[in-house]
């Protein structure tokens, strides 16, 4: 039985996503009133529009970049797209929440069709404000490769939840 | 002393603001090896003594620290145990019966491993989960073989053939460098119609 360990090493969004990095600000993702844990499960139907992210921090002029992107496209056991990008908001200020913030690639509705998906939210602090560009095409973003273009440095925090189709068994019964 | 806890509950509940609820009730399960130590098995699932019962109360004060807090540790509000079953030891035990006669079983381990290798990741009950790895595995290292005698026995045991293809072409560059260990078990809530443990299942 593996000892306690950080979710995300467990459910190895580090590794896949990320490296390891140690979180330094609070994140708290909320979709309609039920709050994001790591590993836990929600349906299509929930997570249709963009939640309500607030970033902790206590500064509000330092800057952060929220990624969202799917390791699982188009379905766990041929992550052949990986990672698909569902959405990018760069400049949210310090202890605010992502409307503050401007968003580069708007939030696309996840729509697993195959197995079951890890959504991974990711937190890079800026060093200041700049243009992040859009890619051009949301499959095959590197979560890694892009932290290295822009000089985001390791991630400052990260929460994942799984979805999966909502006519599987995670629709029909909780 | 049970009239007077419920009250404090309801009352604690009502004065703060609503928590979203989630699939069972908060229960803080201390790790039940220290009320194991007297040596006697506890076979009922979730005896949750009376007086941990009142500390139920406490489950949304702790929920209000946490979103301030950093969410290190912490998998779910409601812990992921092992469902109440403690034994210490396994002597003797080699074969998952999974509550089947052996064609069920046989039918079933071979329908999970089918998903799996087709899906990458499934949700299915704990006891499931840790009876499929052996098979995985045989699937696995058979498509390593790669021979036809090889292939034709993964084909007598998946049920659809695609999938036993797909596997023998794409196995070199997915599990080439691997020995073994070709599954990962991640344990997650309970099911909310009979409280079964669940976990995913996924290839590494």
């Amino acid at each position: 039985m593996p000892r306690d360990r950080d979710p995300l090493v467990v459910g190895r969004v580090i590794g896949d996503v990320l490296e390891p990095f140690t979180r330094s600000i609070g994140l708290r993702v909320v979709y309609s009133s039920r709050e994001v844990n790591n590993g836990c499960e929600f349906r299509p139907s929930q997570i249709v529009n963009q939640p309500r992210v607030e970033v902790g921090g206590d500064d509000l002029r330092t800057c952060y970049t929220l990624v969202m992107v799917d390791p699982d496209a188009p379905s766990p056991s041929d992550p052949s797209l990986r990672e698909y990008l569902h959405w990018l908001v760069t400049d949210i200020p310090g202890t605010t929440g992502v409307t503050f913030g401007q968003e580069i690639v708007c939030y696309e509705n996840p729509r697993p069709s195959m197995g079951i998906h890890r959504f991974v939210f990711v937190l890079f602090r800026q060093l200041g404000r700049q243009t992040v560009y859009a890619p051009g095409w949301r499959q095959n973003f590197n979560t890694r490769d892009f932290a290295e273009l822009y000089n985001l440095g390791s991630p400052v925090a990260a929460v994942y939840f799984n979805c999966q189709r909502e006519s599987g068994t995670g629709g029909r019964r909780r | 002393m049970a009239s007077s806890s419920t009250w404090s509950m309801c009352s604690l509940r009502a004065a703060l603001p609503s928590i979203s609820a989630s699939p069972s009730c908060p229960s803080i399960s201390f790790p039940k090896y220290p009320s194991s130590s007297s040596g006697f098995k506890l076979s009922k699932p979730k005896s949750g003594p009376k007086p941990i019962n009142s500390f139920v109360g406490l489950a949304p004060m702790s929920t209000l620290l946490f979103p301030s807090s950093y969410q290190d540790s912490s998998f779910e509000f409601t812990i992921i145990d092992n469902g109440g079953r403690i034994s210490a030891m396994r002597h003797g035990r080699k074969v998952p019966k999974l509550n089947r006669p052996p064609d069920q079983r046989k039918a079933l381990l071979r329908s999970l491993t089918t998903q799996l290798l087709k899906y990458g990741r499934i949700k299915t009950t704990r006891a499931r989960a840790s009876a499929m790895r052996k098979y995985v595995d045989k699937m696995i290292t058979m498509a390593k073989d790669g021979s036809l005698h090889k292939r034709r026995q993964a084909l007598g045991f998946i049920y659809e053939k695609q999938i036993v293809h797909a596997l023998f072409a794409e196995v070199e560059e997915r599990y080439g460098g691997r020995e073994g260990g070709y599954t990962r078990i991640i344990r997650t809530l309970p099911r909310r119609g009979d409280n079964a443990p669940m976990a995913y299942i996924e290839l590494v």
